[in-house]
């Protein structure tokens, strides 16, 4: 199942400055795995040493937080998913 | 004469009470606008002092201010910029200790804060005492706002569990321009009683590809500031 990630830009450095990736899986863990599977380089800027979320990434699918599924949340052909960091300037 | 505004609506401005937690990059274009529509009163609390590199965005102070206390600095060209408003500056370091005395007597919070660990604190308050909460932030051309309504909407601890690691957060100065005027055009709203507030909806604002989107959120029942958990210990 094809799935779009659009990433934060702070994450553009791992993905040869691409800004959207086109990845297959069925949940929204899935679709991350096959995004580190392209960018490997990617993976520490998601997730943590324990195999986690970091707790400053947030996932949103279709424009909808993906809060508290994260990462077993299912996705279908087509959806639209969004990696943000928390940003805290001002 | 704006729908819905009137006479009516500026009387509602003038006997409103906000409090703004910072006087920097948010805060700076929030108190200007706030002050210039005919808010009542206007608390601005700041502990630092203003730097050379503050210029580029925090636009109440300027050269001439340099070591100046930021709270003073922006008081003083608030006062000019409308006398009717009474504009209070405390130059304080905003703290678990002295936050809930702070913001009492007032009945709105706009985080115009530059941490984590301040923002979740004035979340924390603001549903404590039930308070319509105003959050923005911002990193180099991105920022973003949410309206906050206790006990209704979801909460910043809704949507944010974690702090982002110790760093300075580079800014383009527009970029908190877009985003303080877009708090206070919620403030303006909710004081009004008029528009659509930016409830369970994340705004995030691109400024590098000139778009805007829209989150959807919804409240945690789990949420550690609102959730039923800490509702029921109340």
């Amino acid at each position: 199942m094809s799935v779009r990630i659009n990433l934060h830009p702070n994450l553009y450095q791992f993905t040869n400055n691409q800004a959207v990736v086109e990845v297959n899986g069925s949940t929204v863990g899935e679709c991350l795995s096959d995004l580190v599977k392209q960018f490997p380089r990617i993976k520490p800027g998601l997730f943590g040493k324990d195999g986690k979320l970091l707790n400053y990434v947030d996932i949103y699918v279709n424009y909808e937080s993906s809060y508290p599924e994260e990462l077993a949340r299912p996705v279908k052909d087509g959806d639209e998913l969004h990696i943000t960091l928390i940003i805290a300037g001002g | 004469m704006i729908g819905g505004f009137g006479q009516e609506g500026q009387e509602k401005l003038k006997q409103a009470r906000v409090f703004i937690a910072g006087a920097g990059g948010l805060g700076s274009p929030a108190a200007t606008y706030l002050t210039a529509a005919g808010v009542g009163v206007i608390r601005i609390v700041d502990h630092d002092r203003v730097e050379l590199s503050n210029l580029n965005r925090q636009v109440l102070h300027w050269q001439e201010d340099i070591g100046k206390r930021k709270g003073d600095s922006a008081a003083q060209k608030l006062k000019k910029l409308n006398r009717e408003v009474k504009v209070e500056a405390i130059e304080e370091m905003i703290t678990e200790a002295n936050i809930s005395q702070l913001v009492s007597g007032f009945d709105l919070i706009v985080d115009a804060m530059d941490n984590m660990p301040t923002r979740y604190l004035l979340n924390k308050v603001a549903l404590e005492k039930n308070i319509p909460f105003f959050h923005g932030a911002v990193y180099g051309f991105e920022g973003r706002a949410m309206t906050i309504i206790p006990g209704k909407t979801a909460c910043l601890r809704c949507v944010y569990r974690g702090v982002i690691p110790e760093e300075k957060f580079p800014v383009i100065g527009v970029t908190p321009a877009v985003i303080g005027c877009i708090q206070a055009t919620e403030v303006i709203k909710y004081i009004v009683g008029i528009g659509q507030l930016l409830t369970n909806k994340l705004l995030v604002y691109d400024g590098l590809n000139m778009k805007f989107a829209e989150f959807r959120l919804k409240k945690d029942p789990n949420c550690e500031h609102c959730g039923e958990l800490v509702r029921g210990k109340k």
